[in-house]
């Protein structure tokens, strides 16, 4: 089983369908379980595709392509949360089947890339579905902004791209870590990452460049929400955990740069959510700070920890959004007011919505308990203390709000708010929920990766 | 006002570029370039160049040692064509109403140019592995010539299911060879067919193949994406 | 030379972008600032003395040739640009159908 099949088999699929109109949403709900099952089988290594290799000198002619633990978590975590997206919306959105499986193969080719410029060609694929997903919001507004940004982060992407290639004559990812660690000179390198970053940073909702998020996820529906917030916001991060942990090298003023602008974000994102009365809003702005403190894991070496992150982030934010987006589509209203005593017919929905709000908050019994106590005990460790007292800070603002919209919801006001969900619904809420509580009692199956991730920096050293 | 500050800020911006590129020492000067330094100085090595077979050294990247990257790019054009049919949907659709009504000898005139552009196109499409060209640019001349018939008639509609049945069999075939060479060989893409020699119009194994349908692909999405904009709603 | 003209390309597109507020100049701007990069990528690969890289024989592989990497990668991208300005000229198309206008501050009043 080659892994080239994780991108090709949604390809050719997507091609497909669009002659059997009918059928695509099964098409794409079985390519997708086709693809969690290979995951189980594939060996993990470098594959060449076309087969050129220079035997003599050991080149990389052609495009490589890398599996490792890192990217086999990041597969897991993609394609399962499109099949359960998929699963959950099949009825209600007939016409997006080929757009969810080109975004699928988008997606997929964006983590297991190990060429810059393939890397790209994937990130303008997945950009340009993402942009035909927000369609179905019916706000071309919105979407028209999203693209305008997107399209400019990825010409600065590009732009960067090229002056690496013009300074190392590679563009193989694995083969530029060799050089620029022979270089050894930062000082060189700042205008190409500063513009590497800021490309995948419009896409990862950092500041300044996230205006686009609030006119997309703040009116979005059951399909866009967990697609756009959970699911491309784990892909993007972790291909910029990739890129800043082994390529980009943050020193000096440039770290220094970086970090202003991420506690910046940290801050502003959730003093937003804490201003915001409406529900999405809420949910959209914490997407904004987490993503910031991802990042800011990240360039501080925090890979592990970051990847919990990730994973117990898109895992709750589905829950939310999938719950709130279901809910504004039937009362058809968004204010926080109107959605009052929305639980207090709904227990379960209503226990899962809770589980997941906890665990975003940090509280102990859930995984973002644990997560929260190891990153903060590891900057005290590297004595960044000023990075601690504003996630501190933002951890207090963010425990505010979401208990003020926890109470809305579960205490009934004046008005009745009916909202019925089916059963399927609450089936993927309720497993999403009980992972979050098991693994956040019993962690230690998540300690074993901890010396398997950093896989590339082995086949660096030893080619 | 903020023009002046927009002034400011993209002066700036391409000031900071410029200065930045100076003073980097490992950024080389205009045309100051060593190609044995770089992958490309081994593309033009006899054993190597031979493993493609094709003259035009660019085809020989774009479809061979870098095939994925076309891959992606020949589904960017997929998605856009698919997003544009997905805006731009009505349920009636007549041609637009424009100001301008097309006399006769336009119509007619219209015709010699198209064949004239379809022949340079196909010569265009055929001759990518020998000369500048290829499937893209062909696609796009052929796109044109549709244009063409488009505006010299106001009445004129193209058949959609054609385009799109052949949109759907350029692209899966595209893929499907990809997955022979991986059944056959070893690697996705590789290159099954004999090489031949280079300079031959029958050499480069499956590069003519791939960019004929590359060119039919390219075609039929750009000449959908005309008629999704030149239709409107028939307002009965 | 040329890449003086290709960043000034890129920096005019950049400050389209920032002043205009109608949607097709937006568009515009945005292909302005594309075609500066693709210049400044060609230009990246152009090595003095050299030919185009076509080989005529197999006598000729001695001969110094340009890059064909950033021609390669050019080509992918230009696709690219064309693909995401015919999906924004749809979304005009759409807007102005749907809004009667095409200017972001009248947009933004009305919803």
């Amino acid at each position: 089983m080659n892994i080239i099949l994780l991108i090709v088999i949604p390809l050719l699929v997507a091609f497909l369908s669009i002659l059997v109109k009918k059928y695509q949403m099964m098409l794409l709900i079985f390519v997708a379980l086709f693809n969690v099952i290979i995951l189980f089988f594939l060996k993990q290594g470098m594959i060449f595709v076309g087969g050129y290799e220079d035997e003599l000198t050991h080149n990389l002619l052609g495009i490589t392509l890398f599996l490792d633990v890192y990217a086999v978590i990041a597969l897991w975590v993609i394609n399962g949360l499109i099949l359960v997206i998929a699963l959950l919306n099949i009825k209600s959105y007939q016409t997006y089947g080929t757009i969810l499986l080109l975004a699928m193969a988008g997606l997929n080719g964006l983590v297991l890339a190990n060429d810059l410029f393939n890397l790209f060609v994937f990130i303008e694929i997945s950009g340009i579905a993402a942009y035909l997903i927000t369609t179905s919001n019916k706000k071309p507004v919105s979407t028209f902004k999203y693209l305008l940004y997107g399209s400019i982060g990825s010409s600065l992407f590009l732009f960067g791209i090229v002056i690496l290639y013009a300074m190392f004559g590679t563009l193989n990812i694995v083969i530029m870590i060799r050089e620029i660690e022979a270089l050894n000179d930062y000082r060189q390198l700042i205008l190409p990452f500063l513009m590497m970053f800021i490309g995948l940073g419009v896409e990862a909702k950092l500041l300044p460049f996230n205006h686009w998020v609030k006119g997309v996820l703040g009116t979005s529906n059951s399909l866009s929400g967990p697609m756009i917030a959970s699911v491309y916001m784990a892909a993007t991060t972790f291909v910029f955990g990739r890129l800043i942990t082994n390529l980009f090298q943050f020193e000096g003023s440039l770290l220094l740069v970086v970090t202003i602008l991420l506690t910046v974000g940290i801050l502003v994102g959730d003093l937003m959510a804490f201003s915001s009365t409406k529900v999405r809003e809420i949910l959209l702005f914490s997407s904004i700070a987490q993503s910031s403190i991802i990042v800011l894991l990240f360039v501080n070496g925090l890979v592990i920890w970051a990847v919990y992150l990730i994973i117990a982030n898109a895992l709750s934010k589905t829950v939310m959004f999938l719950v709130i987006n279901h809910s504004v589509q039937k009362t058809n209203d968004d204010e926080v007011e109107s959605l009052k005593g929305l639980f207090s017919h709904n227990l379960l929905v209503g226990t899962t919505f809770t589980i997941a709000t906890l665990s975003l908050m940090g509280l102990p019994l859930f995984i973002g308990f644990i997560i929260k106590l190891n990153y903060l005990t590891m900057f005290a460790q590297q004595n960044q203390f000023i990075v601690m007292i504003v996630i501190l800070l933002a951890s207090l603002i963010e425990g505010i709000y979401l208990v003020r919209l926890l109470i809305k919801l579960w205490y009934p006001g004046d008005q009745k708010v009916e909202v019925k969900y089916h059963l399927a619904f609450k089936v993927v809420c309720v497993v999403i929920a009980l992972s979050l509580l098991v693994f956040g009692t019993y962690s230690n199956p998540l300690n074993k990766l901890d010396h398997n991730i950093d896989e590339i920096s082995e086949v660096v050293i030893h080619g | 006002m903020k023009k002046f500050f927009g002034l400011i800020v993209a002066f700036a911006f391409g000031l900071m570029i410029i200065l930045a590129l100076r003073n980097m020492s490992g950024f080389p000067a205009y045309g100051d370039v060593n190609l044995a330094e770089r992958i490309s100085g081994s593309y033009f090595q006899s054993a190597i160049a031979e493993l493609v077979g094709s003259a035009n050294i660019v085809t020989s990247v774009v479809l061979g040692f870098r095939a994925f990257d076309t891959l992606g790019e020949v589904t960017v054009l997929f998605v856009s064509s698919l997003g544009v049919a997905l805006i731009l949907d009505f349920k009636h659709k007549k041609r637009m109403e424009l100001a301008f009504k097309p006399n006769f000898m336009l119509k007619t005139a219209s015709y010699i140019l198209v064949s004239i552009i379809l022949v340079v196109s196909f010569y265009m499409i055929l001759h990518g592995h020998l000369s500048p060209g290829g499937g893209f640019p062909g696609g796009a001349m052929i796109a044109s010539s549709v244009l063409l018939l488009y505006l010299a008639d106001d009445q004129f509609r193209s058949k959609i299911q054609g385009f799109k049945i052949l949109e759907s069999a350029a692209g899966s075939l595209i893929v499907v060879i990809g997955l022979v060479g991986l059944v056959i060989g070893t690697a996705y893409f590789e290159n099954f067919l004999n090489t031949g020699v280079i300079g031959n119009l029958l050499s480069a194994g499956i590069i003519p193949i791939i960019y004929v349908l590359i060119g039919l692909k390219v075609g039929s999405e750009i000449a959908s994406v005309i008629d999704q904009f030149l239709t409107e709603e028939e307002k009965s | 030379m040329i890449q003086y003209a290709a960043i000034f390309l890129f920096a005019l597109g950049f400050y389209g972008l920032f002043v205009n507020k109608n949607i097709i100049k937006l568009i515009v701007s945005l292909n302005v600032m594309e075609i500066g990069l693709f210049l400044f990528i060609i230009s990246i690969g152009f090595v003095s003395d050299g030919i185009a890289p076509i080989v005529s024989s197999v006598d000729d592989l001695g001969l110094i040739y340009v890059d064909p990497i950033p021609q390669a990668l050019v080509l992918t991208a230009i696709v690219i640009g064309v693909g995401t300005t015919a999906l924004g000229l749809a979304l005009s198309k759409n807007i102005f159908d749907t809004y009667h206008t095409l200017e972001l501050d009248e947009l933004e009043a009305i919803q």
